[in-house]
């Protein structure tokens, strides 16, 4: 039995000293940061941290306790909030209210990054705050912006490109006509011409006999009808289409009054043969 | 007009020919004389006709009727959304006495087919027909058969009613050589289709009567025989078509290409059409050789299914028919 109680107690001493091997002791710290010291042995009865006072330059707190033989093992931490040295000691107090004595002094030294005598950590920078209003000013600038964009799209070089590029009149039905007639009277047309050719004297006699609007083929079949388109437009047809033209068409004679054709000749006749010969 | 091939006795005959059939068909139909040439033109030239027209407007009994008085095979297809391509072209079917598969050719074998309501086909089927048009020869199974010459498809489209049809697309209008609008009668005309309906009478069958149609006055005996037609054919391929024609029509299908209204402008096809349907025009009016009026004639019914418009010309309206109107009015201004 009594060599049972040895083990017990040599066992519970191996485990506490690996314990202590493994645990924090941290007796420096900076102001206000945490830290810690366990598996501490103190002698006496069990101890409490003591009630906190306001102006105590170290707060300290009790984590854990374990018996520890006939004393007490704990796990402290404490935050210092003064530059010095302090004993922790002193803010221990007896879970059973008798005072505190027999327990050695717990010395910790605080440390600080400020300068001695400085309390407050630097002078704050001023900032410009950020901008709560002023949009109307924005949006009026922004308009201006657009509206003189606009303009420059709508009107910048267009009085300039209206001088570089002046309207070409489209040449009329006679300036058109009149060189293919001269062509075709001289025998220098191919078949491109002599086709041109047919196509601006149909488009002569639409004009003069008021059938611009009217489909080409009724058109066609107006120039027929009348008297003097009809016949010329036969001669031209058997002249160009045929497969052996009659010999007696004259061409020069045929196209002779389209050669001094004029603008007035072709304005549309009404109540009157449009004779072209004149 | 001078002495030319119109005066010899070939083209004279031929002429008397194409003037029966017109008076036979005029006799029956009322009033479509230009579809009549149409369809003339189409059977002359080996080309393809498609009749877009509102129900009503006789397009059935008007080809039932040329069909009759050349001697030609008339078949008539009424396409229909379940129509398969065997139903057009045939399939080998299978001879339960001898165990063996036997090819059963289908309607297209004719020389006129009437496909009546191509749109309501699927495309499947429409492709099968349009293929046969093309290479004018049908595949059933592994084997290749030559369809009948001559051999002409007409066929047939309600503009309206769209709902469950299938639009053709440009590229398969294209094989048609002419697509026909057709108009309604004028009152003249329409009141004497009432008249002869009016006089039809009855007709006897067996112990009962029936009403006669149209169709019961068409006469089973032709006006010539299809060497006739043949020879007709020969004819328009001697029709003179002038370097000044072949210029208008280059000109005037360029200017379908180029128009800032149309997306898409005619084809080469298109001018081979417009010449080829101009001389046997040519013919039918009695000459040897094309003029610009059968270019304009027939501009619209070659020309119109070949275009088709921007967005934006149809956002503001315009017409395929309008722009046309405005290139064929810009040509000879």
């Amino acid at each position: 039995m009594r060599v049972r109680r040895i083990a017990i107690v040599a066992a519970a001493s191996c485990f506490a000293a690996i314990a202590t091997a493994q645990a924090r002791d941290e007796r420096t710290a900076a102001v206000g940061m945490r830290a810690h010291i366990e598996q501490i042995v103190l002698p006496g009865g069990e101890l409490v941290a003591a009630p906190a006072e306001r102006a105590a330059p170290v707060v300290l707190r009790v984590l854990a306790t374990w018996p520890h033989g006939d004393r007490f093992r704990y796990d402290l931490e404490w935050v210092g909030l003064e530059v010095g040295r302090h004993d922790l000691a002193k803010y221990l107090a007896r879970k059973d209210g008798s005072a505190v004595e027999g327990v050695g002094p717990i010395e910790v030294a605080v440390t600080g990054v400020l300068k001695k005598g400085r309390l407050e950590p630097g002078e704050l920078e001023p900032v410009a705050p950020r901008r709560l209003d002023g949009y109307r000013t924005d949006q009026i600038v922004f308009g201006a912006l657009w509206l003189c964009g606009l303009l420059a799209i709508l009107f910048v070089g267009r009085k300039r490109r209206r001088r570089q590029a002046p309207p070409t009149p489209a040449p009329t039905l006679v300036d058109r006509l009149r060189p293919l007639v001269e062509s075709v009277a001289a025998g220098r047309a191919d078949d491109a011409a002599k086709a041109e050719l047919e196509r601006l004297l149909v488009a002569c006699w639409r004009s003069r006999l008021g059938l611009r609007d009217v489909k080409a083929d009724a058109a066609i079949s107006a120039i027929r009808a009348h008297g003097e388109a009809g016949a010329l437009l036969r001669q031209v047809e058997a002249w160009l289409h045929m497969p052996s033209p009659p010999a007696a068409i004259d061409l020069e004679k045929l196209l002779a009054p389209y050669r001094t054709l004029s603008g007035t000749d072709l304005e549309p006749v009404a109540g009157r043969e449009g004779a072209l010969v004149r | 007009m001078t002495a030319s091939a119109t005066s010899t006795p070939r083209f004279a005959e031929t002429r008397e020919f194409l003037q029966q059939i017109r008076t036979r068909v005029g006799k029956v139909v009322v009033g479509q004389d230009v579809v009549v040439e149409r369809v003339l033109i189409a059977m002359l030239t080996s080309g393809h006709l498609l009749l877009q027209g509102v129900p009503g407007l006789a397009k059935t009994l008007l080809v039932a009727a040329v069909s009759k008085t050349v001697d030609l095979a008339f078949a008539r297809i009424q396409f229909t959304i379940d129509l398969l391509p065997s139903d057009i072209v045939g399939s080998d079917v299978l001879d339960q006495k001898t165990h063996e598969f036997r090819t059963h050719k289908g309607p297209i074998f004719t020389n006129l087919l009437l496909a009546d309501e191509i749109n309501r086909a699927a495309p499947k089927v429409q492709s099968a027909l349009l293929e046969a048009m093309q290479e004018r020869r049908v595949t059933i199974g592994n084997q290749t058969y030559p369809l009948p010459a001559p051999f002409l498809v007409i066929a047939t489209q309600n503009p309206v009613e769209q709902a469950g049809t299938f639009e053709l697309p440009e590229a398969q209008l294209d094989r048609f050589m002419l697509l026909h609008r057709l108009e309604y009668l004028t009152p003249a005309e329409e009141k004497e289709v009432l008249r002869r309906n009016a006089a039809l009478g009855v007709r006897r069958d067996g112990k009962g009567a029936v009403a006669r149609t149209e169709f019961d006055v068409l006469g089973d005996q032709a006006v010539g025989s299809s060497e006739k037609l043949v020879q007709a054919m020969e004819d328009v391929q001697q029709v003179h078509v002038s370097e000044a024609f072949l210029e208008h029509c280059v000109e005037i299908v360029n200017r379908t290409r180029k128009h800032p209204r149309l997306e898409l402008g005619c084809s080469p096809r298109a001018g081979i059409s417009l010449v080829k349907a101009s001389r046997a025009r040519a013919l039918l009016h009695g000459r040897d050789y094309v003029l610009p009026e059968d270019l304009f004639a027939l501009a619209e019914d070659v020309m119109l299914h070949r275009m088709r418009l921007t967005y934006e010309a149809v956002a503001e309206g315009h017409t395929t028919q309008g722009v046309l109107q405005e290139i064929l009015s810009e040509f000879a201004q």
